[in-house]
């Protein structure tokens, strides 16, 4: 039946507020921090054909739970849990990850799906936080589960929960996070079967298939026809795993625009890593990712505001094949490879999709960004007492056709930085600078955004530990963009003891009164920093964000001597600049800059074949 | 002796006014358009119409009270350009980097643009000298950079300044050693120094805090100057309040000390003056719902008062000053409906608001809006404001016939559409401020007032599953009469972070004298007696690690290891309903204080709510038809002013006032109370 359009728009918004409603409350319920603080959970709601039916962020799959325990079987006040990446069907990337699943009933029957999960704490394995940088094998990062009915009928499984909680170093709140899951996703459940009650099963299904059909139909119009027909490639990479020394762990897509779909081809992409940035995806067609790399499609709209109202929804799905390399890859590891740190290669492929929508689009893409990155402290507090300090800083956005790339921001919505004020309270440091790391964004007409420069200086002795990418290879800039500065640490600058920390750090010793300098990734430029406007280049010297040397080398505008608070620029000297910068140009430049550090790890190269259009 | 008190609430399109005689309880209230060029404009004449109505003169007036944010939130417009800022070193670029979050959506951050900071990043100047957490000092202050700073904006002509040091919430001597410096270096200068604006830790939270209220510090000055020396032509002295967002009220004359509180006044009256109908109505939690043009407001009232959060924001700019917790939806009179690309029926966020409105204004409206499909419906009456303004029915069935045809729908079934879309867009802010809290909205009454409030309130009992809807009288001007029900109400918080097991009663007692002193010196200044002063200790405790705090109530007394106690017990309860857990038996669980506050209340006669004669039974004026959904039907329509006590409206019928009308759908009835309000409730089916 063809849906009406005014219940459309009361059922579309009435999914989005259970949604949140369900988000809400395990936000307000739950323990851990990285839920509470971090804003590292999602909920998402799917109709009885397993279909992703909200759209404002990637969620976890029903997929799994249907297969092992089949929709005619489930029963009201069941409720379904796993969190086994290699049982997941791609949905889950690793063990931390808890999934909760509730089926929704209507006239005894299963009509829809609330499913949330969470990053949990601790959940075993060989180290706290169950995120060993140097694991070998999925047996190292915590207890596995695959989906398993968690409550019967409205009856916990107590085995189920005392061998979970047994299992964890943080076994009250595991338990109290699951509670929260569980009542979040029944609550939802019995809004939506509210919903089904009100208007009845043909009505809201025929609305479901209408919402998805919206969703294919403004792909189709806005994003896919932006693409011209053709096959495209291009490769991006992590640089290490935590056991191999640094290297180029390739991560490459060849597309092909086709009249009424894109192929997503991985084949090319790397062999599987000892270390854990694998990423189980080869699964259910690979609808985990197909849903977790269309909001990139999003930057072909036609506005940043548009960009903002396209949801992706399982609409996206039939738009997009997968294309998978054998068993043995990155992409495809074979269990029990490690995983857990797999967001080096997820969070990468944003980049590389990016990438190679840029070629096909003639550079109409934003530059790179690398936004997601674990730097912390920990040791013995000033009254002797153990503490961990662990934070996520976030980096600079890429250049962007319309606008220079956005300093020190995060790709996870709404998580937050600690403030200064709040960490001197709890942890025996000073951070004596919290500000931007000077020419860290990379030059273009559209600079990429700055890093973070942050100085903290220790009041005791304390161990630093870091875990991050980006630290040889800099986010890329394109069409005519520059690489940004990738992150570094040195502890002790300018002082006797001044050394730099590998960006994989486990127990790095820091004495008391030296200071750790962090520098992040600076995004990545957009096209020719040589057409930049010598204005905003001096505004950007004025904001302290260029030097007057990167003026000089990345933009070819030269100052005249002065302040920084007013500086002008030489504009015979700058045009002359400028033109000997351009003279000295062969025409064959690379498409992509990918910075210097390339080279040390491709052997000299200073750009992959990929890199010309 | 003077004896009426005004409430003037100026919006985007009207401003309304209230006034109550204390002496004969003796209430008007009226509308005016407001005059957004001078808003001193309409204010005037909205004061010498409501005077004339009771018949007064301006030597009557006791007190007039005033809320908006509409005026107020023009005077941050394009202001903003001229503010410098001083912060501590290091900390340059504190602005730049705000709290790294990007709103909304996964991968959002590749293409969101970051809207402009309040201050560029070349107006902002850094000074030695550093604080630790506990306000003892770590490096002096620098003179020398202090002095090279003041001297720098005013050579640059910056003559409005914010200052925010790191820990200045803990130790003020160096931000008020830099506001010496100002003074003396750059004496032009319009200064607000974070520890006199905010006394709390977040460094970037407290930042634009204190820029914002250096910002508004000159246009609000301004702003209440100029209608105060306006009030000077109805009489002279006329005592002047100011509304602020923490449900409270100011003296103009306080203004200039804490302009930011004054911002967003406008959400915080009606919320308020619902709380009281409410209470007097026996209901002591409600949700409220006020309806404009533009926009909807919606608000939580548990036990009498409205929740307050320090998570609001200004326009763009965070702002952690306390403020009545509001949400707003873009669901209001005249909000547009509209075909998405993808042939779906839109309603809001955008408004055709007032210029040019509705298409049924005849004013130039070009699009169907939510007023529109009201009146193809018959649900309102062909005029607004008791038949001052005529509104075109032709107009408003012809545009909505136009988007009717391209859904394949009738006129009247695409009408009803526009307000049930609406309605849930209504229904689901409601949800939100509910979930947030852990409440049920099924267990609530709605106070539903404003312009357009009441018009769908049967369908959110529905909806929702709500308990009833209360409609107070004269629901347009709730707002304005929420202005007299306010006492002088002023927060002061300092941040002392302190463990619980090692906490020194000592120190607690010695900061919350301090704020007393500071609250009663206000309320001094406000013209109260001593023994009239009340003060209201708070205090936000956490688990030792959480990154976030919950408010409880500090009993009065002294402060005693006991009472201390008393309060960490409270603490563990008040987390225990929020969260659903607590720490209480856990050992291994400390628990800290963070934040001590002290409210300085200077009670104000609220004014005698009004009572209702006795009905004598409901007699409909005339019938119109009117389509509830179900076609075409004749509907009794009632003359609210008629109604007295216990009478009773049941549904299909229309109940009319002045500025505002009740649609009441079949399956519904309508009681008058003994305060004149209408309850609505579903009817039981017997």
């Amino acid at each position: 039946m063809s849906a009406d359009p005014i219940l459309v728009e009361i059922v579309e918004g009435y999914l989005t507020s259970v949604e949140k409603e369900v988000e809400t409350a395990i936000g307000r319920t739950s323990r851990s921090p990285m839920i509470r603080d971090a804003h590292d959970y999602r909920a998402g709601i799917h109709d009885r054909r397993l279909r992703k039916l909200t759209g404002r962020s990637y969620s976890a799959l029903v997929n799994p739970v249907v297969r092992d325990y089949p929709i005619e079987t489930m029963r009201p006040g069941d409720v379904f849990f796993h969190n086994d990446v290699y049982l997941s069907e791609g949905g889950i990337g690793h063990l931390p990850d808890l999934c909760v699943t509730a089926p929704v009933f209507h006239d005894g029957e299963v009509v829809a799906f609330v499913q949330a999960f969470g990053h949990h704490d601790d959940i075993g394995g060989t180290v706290p936080g169950s995120m060993p940088s140097r694991a070998t094998s999925v047996f190292e990062e915590g207890l596995m589960v695959p989906p398993i009915k968690l409550w019967d009928q409205g009856v916990p499984n107590e085995a189920a929960l005392k061998i979970m909680t047994r299992n964890s170093r943080m076994p009250e709140s595991l338990a109290a996070d699951l509670d929260a899951e569980c009542a979040a996703c029944l609550m939802g459940a019995r809004r939506l079967a509210e919903l089904f009650q009100r208007y009845g099963r043909a009505d809201v299904e025929a609305c479901f298939d209408a919402i998805l059909d919206k969703t294919t139909e403004t792909f189709r119009r806005e994003i896919l026809a932006k693409i011209p027909a053709g096959t495209y490639v291009w490769e991006d990479y992590a640089e290490h795993d935590g056991v191999d020394e640094p290297k180029l762990h390739t991560q490459r897509i060849t597309l092909t625009k086709l009249d009424d779909r894109l192929v997503i081809d991985f084949n090319g992409t790397g062999p599987q890593a000892k270390g854990p940035i694998n990423h189980a995806g080869d699964y259910a067609d690979g609808a985990f990712l197909k849903k977790w790399l269309a909001p990139i499609l999003r930057n072909l709209a036609d506005s940043p505001e548009r960009m903002a109202e396209l949801e992706v929804n399982e609409g996206v799905v039939p738009l997009i094949e997968l294309r998978f390399p054998p068993p043995g890859t990155l992409l495809t590891p074979v269990f029990p490879a490690p995983t857990n740190a797999r967001t080096f290669v997820i969070l990468r492929l944003l980049g590389v999709l990016a990438g190679v929508l840029a070629k096909a689009v003639d550079g109409r893409m934003p530059a790179d960004q690398e936004t997601i990155r674990y730097t912390g402290v920990y040791g013995d507090d000033l009254d002797g007492r153990p503490y961990l300090m662990r934070e996520v800083l976030g980096g600079g956005s890429g250049g962007r056709y319309y606008a220079d790339g956005e300093d020190t921001i995060h790709v996870v919505p709404d998580s937050r930085n600690l403030p200064t004020e709040f960490s001197e309270s709890r942890f025996p440091f000073v951070v004596e600078r919290l500000g931007l790391a000077l020419d860290s964004g990379g030059p273009g007409r559209y600079r990429g955004g700055l890093g973070y420069e942050k100085h903290v200086r220790m009041l005791r002795d304390a161990h630093f530990m870091s875990i991050a990418d980006r630290s040889i290879l800099a986010c890329w800039g394109v069409a005519g963009g520059r690489a940004g500065l990738p992150f570094s640490v040195t502890i002790d600058p300018g002082g006797p003891g001044e050394r730099d920390v590998d960006a994989l750090a486990d127990a790095e010793p820091v004495r008391a009164g030296e200071v750790i300098r962090i520098r992040t990734t600076g995004g990545g430029g957009w096209g020719d920093p040589l057409d930049r406007p010598v204005d905003e280049v001096l505004r950007d010297v004025r904001w302290r964000k260029v030097s007057a040397e990167g003026a000089r080398a990345d933009y070819g505008v030269v100052l005249r001597p002065g302040s920084v608070d007013d500086p002008a620029a030489d504009e015979a000297a700058t045009a002359s600049l400028r033109a000997s910068l351009r003279a000295a140009r062969t025409g064959d430049e690379p498409f992509f800059d990918r910075g210097p550090g390339y080279a040390r790890l491709a052997g000299g190269a200073t750009s992959a074949a990929v890199d010309h259009r | 002796m003077p004896l009426i008190r005004i409430g003037i609430d100026t919006g985007g399109t009207f401003t309304d006014v209230v006034a109550v005689d204390e002496e004969t309880g003796r209430q008007a209230s009226t509308k005016t358009p407001s005059t957004p060029t001078d808003p001193a404009e309409g204010f005037m004449t909205g004061v010498r119409k409501i005077l004339a109505l009771l018949d007064a003169r301006g030597q009557d007036v006791a007190a007039v009270v005033h809320g908006t944010t509409v005026a107020t939130n023009r005077l941050l417009e394009g202001k903003v350009g001229d503010l410098g800022f001083v912060t501590t070193e290091g900390y340059a670029h504190v602005l730049e980097i705000a709290r790294q979050s990007v709103p909304d959506g996964y991968g959002n951050s590749y293409f969101w643009v970051k809207p402009p900071r309040i201050v560029p990043a070349d107006l902002v100047r850094t000074v030695g000298g550093r604080l630790a957490y506990d306000g003892s000092e770590l490096r002096p202050f620098d003179a020398d950079e202090a002095v090279a700073a003041a001297r720098f904006f005013r050579d640059r002509g910056i003559t409005t300044i914010g200052v925010c040091f790191l820990h200045s919430y803990a130790n003020p001597e160096h931000e008020l050693r830099m506001r010496d410096v100002l003074a003396r270096e750059h004496p032009d200068a319009v200064v607000s120094i974070s520890a006199e604006v905010l006394r709390e830790y977040r460094e970037y939270e407290r930042s634009v805090t204190t820029l914002v209220d250096a910002a508004v510090k000159p246009s609000i000055a301004r702003y209440v100057g100029a209608i105060a020396a306006r009030l000077a032509e109805i009489a002279a002295d006329v005592p002047f309040y100011v509304m602020k967002s923490n449900g409270g009220v100011l003296s103009a004359d306080e203004v200039a000390r804490q302009p930011i509180s004054t911002v967003l006044s406008g959400p915080a009256a009606g919320a308020l003056g619902a709380a009281v109908v409410a209470e007097a109505a026996g209901f002591g939690s409600v949700l409220t719902l006020d309806g404009g043009g533009t926009s909807t407001d919606v608000a939580v009232v548990v036990d009498g008062h409205p929740a307050l959060t320090t998570e609001g924001s200004v326009g763009a700019y965070p702002s952690k000053i306390p403020m009545i917790d509001v949400v707003t939806v873009g669901a209001g009179g005249g909000s547009v409906a509209w075909l998405s690309p993808e042939g779906t029926l839109k309603v809001g966020p955008r408004s055709a608001g007032a210029d040019p409105g509705p298409l049924c204004y005849g004013s130039g409206g070009a699009e169907p809006t939510v007023t529109d499909a009201h009146l193809l419906l018959g649900r309102i009456p062909p005029h607004l404001l008791g038949g001052e303004i005529p509104l075109d029915v032709t107009a408003a069935r012809d545009g909505i016939a136009a988007l009717a045809a391209s859904l394949g729908l009738s006129a009247e079934r695409c009408a009803e559409g526009i307000l049930e879309i609406s309605a849930w867009n209504q229904a689901n802010a409601l949800r939100q401020v509910t979930v947030t809290r852990g409440l049920d909205v099924r267990d609530f009454h709605l106070v539903s007032f404003g312009g357009s409030g009441s018009l769908l309130a049967c369908r959110l009992v529905d909806v929702l599953g709500l308990a009833g809807v209360l409609v107070p009288p004269d629901p347009g001007n709730l707002s304005a009469y929420g202005l007299l029900t306010v006492d002088v109400r002023n927060d002061y918080v300092r941040t002392a972070v302190a463990r619980h097991a090692v906490l020194d009663p000592g120190a607690v007692a010695k900061t919350f004298d301090d704020l007393t002193a500071e609250a009663s010196a206000a309320l001094e200044r406000e013209g109260f007696p001593e023994p009239a002063r009340r003060f209201v200790r708070t205090a936000d405790l956490r688990y030792f690690g959480q990154a976030y705090e919950v408010r409880v109530d500090v009993p009065d007394g002294p402060v005693t290891a006991a009472l201390a106690d008393t309060v960490a017990a409270a603490f563990h309860a008040a987390h225990r309903r929020l969260y659903g857990y607590d720490f209480a038996g856990d050992a291994r669980q400390e628990v800290e204080w963070v934040n001590l506050r002290v409210t300085g209340v200077g009670p104000i006669a609220r004014p005698a709510l009004r009572t209702a004669p006795p009905g004598t039974g409901a007699t409909p004026r005339t019938t119109r038809r009117v389509d509830f959904g179900a076609g075409w039907a004749d509907a009794p329509i009632y003359d609210r002013a008629a109604l007295g006590a216990g009478d009773t409206v049941t549904g299909p019928a229309v109940v009319e006032e002045f500025g505002s009308t009740v649609p009441v759908h079949p399956g519904f009835r309508a009681v008058v109370d003994d305060h004149a309000n209408l309850l609505i409730t579903r009817e039981v089916v017997a």
